[in-house]
């Protein structure tokens, strides 16, 4: 439980930043960043499944609460928490995973940190947003609502990023 | 006996999630808009201090045009509590009283804390809750009147209503100057606007017109104003009006709000629920 303490942090920013601040802006439908996601991202690279789904349960009983919404953010959170060891695999080789450590720019290169970023978060965005619609009538409505969000959610997860490794070292 | 606990031990995560991922999409799907007010009010006790403040910092920037729209009401109360005085004058006090007889309507006002507006199932949590008289079914009317929507559920100092802009919502609306009627409802996509839909063929809507709610739902009084006509079209059969209906309700800026509790609402319910009237309804079917 190494670095208890920043991850701690983290949640609680991501949290209150995805309570006070994006879910209270009206900008337009289509405009719904669920930043909260990227704290899911940031855990250690050589964190166990268990854990990931632990830290995803969390992390969706958390925003299903302060949200008023009953279980849809568990339902996206879930498959992130579960499928990050595969796409993590996609872009880290397999001791590089096993070194642990934060996933960044620095670790991963620029380019397949953003690809990890648009992976994860459009896998989030399109099962919260499908499940938040439940029906086929407003189709091309939902799907603008996730691209528009997902661009927005990977541009603040790009900064928290930076900002989150901005002090910690990367590497363990 | 050792390769199964093995086995299990390679795959509980896997289990886990999908359980859990289960038990997730059971309770979302068994969810109304019922459960998540109530949700809603639950979590407001945690973090609708914060919610508070911020609301409360910018109503601060609202005040101006509140105060315009307060001394606009003030003066049509003015003129029409001119009437009545003449009235009085004519009639003479006691008459006039019993003719008005007590009234069926009780008002409140509260302020608004938290407002959505972009998902599909928006909800308004308001700071007055039961211990301030707010029960559920009030009418929540914009303070110029305006339809907004209802209260669901509240707690000691809260209370959350359903917005007209949640796809849940349904009400019963008519053109301002003719009889005919359709349900209000909002399909989800723009806040400025709601539809009026199944409204008769014979009505022929103008842009512009006026759309008021009808006395037939329960949680609102007859003539609340709902907004105006932008455009009209047939539906696919030919046989009803589909109405966009701009509303007059500026809900992006909501900050007071009336709080109408329909006195006879209960009386009403009780009727319906009678011995005599279920008997009837089956005996329909």
């Amino acid at each position: 439980m190494h670095r208890f303490f920043p991850y701690t942090l983290l949640f609680i920013v991501v949290t209150l930043l995805q309570t006070f601040l994006f879910d209270n802006l009206s900008i337009s439908v289509y405009f719904n960043p669920l930043i909260y996601i990227v704290f899911l991202l940031l855990l250690p690279l050589d964190t166990p499944s268990i854990g990931l789904l632990g830290a995803g349960l969390l992390l969706g009983l958390t925003m299903d609460y302060t949200m008023g919404a009953a279980g849809v953010n568990i339902i996206a959170t879930l498959p992130v928490a579960f499928l990050r060891p595969w796409i993590v695999d996609l872009f880290v080789n397999r001791d590089e995973i096993r070194e642990g450590g934060i996933p960044s720019t620095s670790r991963m290169g620029t380019r397949k940190f953003i690809e990890y970023l648009i992976v994860t978060t459009l896998l989030h965005h399109v099962i919260f947003f499908s499940f938040e619609a439940l029906s086929w009538n407003h189709v091309s409505q939902t799907v603008l609502r996730i691209i528009v969000s997902t661009v927005v959610t990977i541009g603040f997860s790009w900064l928290i990023a930076r900002f989150f490794t901005a002090k910690l070292p990367v590497r363990v | 006996m050792h390769k199964l606990i093995e086995f299990i031990r390679s795959i509980y995560v896997f289990v886990l999630f999908v359980l859990l991922e289960i038990v997730a999409v059971s309770y979302y799907a068994n969810s109304t808009h019922y459960t998540q007010a109530r949700l809603i009010a639950r979590s407001n006790q945690v973090v609708g201090g914060l919610h508070g403040l911020l609301a409360n910092m910018q109503r601060y920037f609202l005040l101006g045009e509140e105060n315009r729209q307060l001394l606009t009401q003030v003066a049509e109360l003015r003129e029409q509590l001119s009437h009545y005085e003449e009235a009085k004058m004519v009639a003479g006090f006691n008459t006039t009283l019993a003719q008005i007889g007590g009234s069926k309507l009780r008002v409140l006002n509260a302020a608004v804390i938290s407002n959505s507006l972009t998902r599909p199932e928006n909800f308004i949590v308001l700071n007055r809750g039961n211990g301030e008289g707010v029960v559920p079914d009030m009418a929540v009317l914009a303070a110029d009147g305006s339809m907004v929507g209802y209260v669901v559920d509240c707690t000691e100092r809260y209370a959350v209503a359903i917005s007209i802009l949640n796809t849940s919502f349904r009400a019963s609306g008519k053109l301002a100057d003719s009889d005919y009627f359709g349900s209000i409802y909002w399909d989800g996509t723009d806040p400025e606007f709601v539809t009026l839909d199944e409204l008769s063929k014979y009505a022929e809507p103008q842009a512009g017109q006026e759309v008021v709610s009808t006395g037939f739902s329960t949680y609102f009084p007859a003539g609340v104003r709902i907004g105006t006509v932008e455009s009209a079209e047939l539906n696919e059969t030919r046989t009803a009006y589909k109405v966009r209906v701009r509303l007059s309700a500026s809900m992006s800026r909501l900050s007071n709000v009336l709080l109408v509790e329909n006195l006879d609402l209960y009386n009403i319910r009780d009727l319906m629920n009678s011995e005599q009237v279920q008997q009837h309804s089956r005996q329909k079917k």
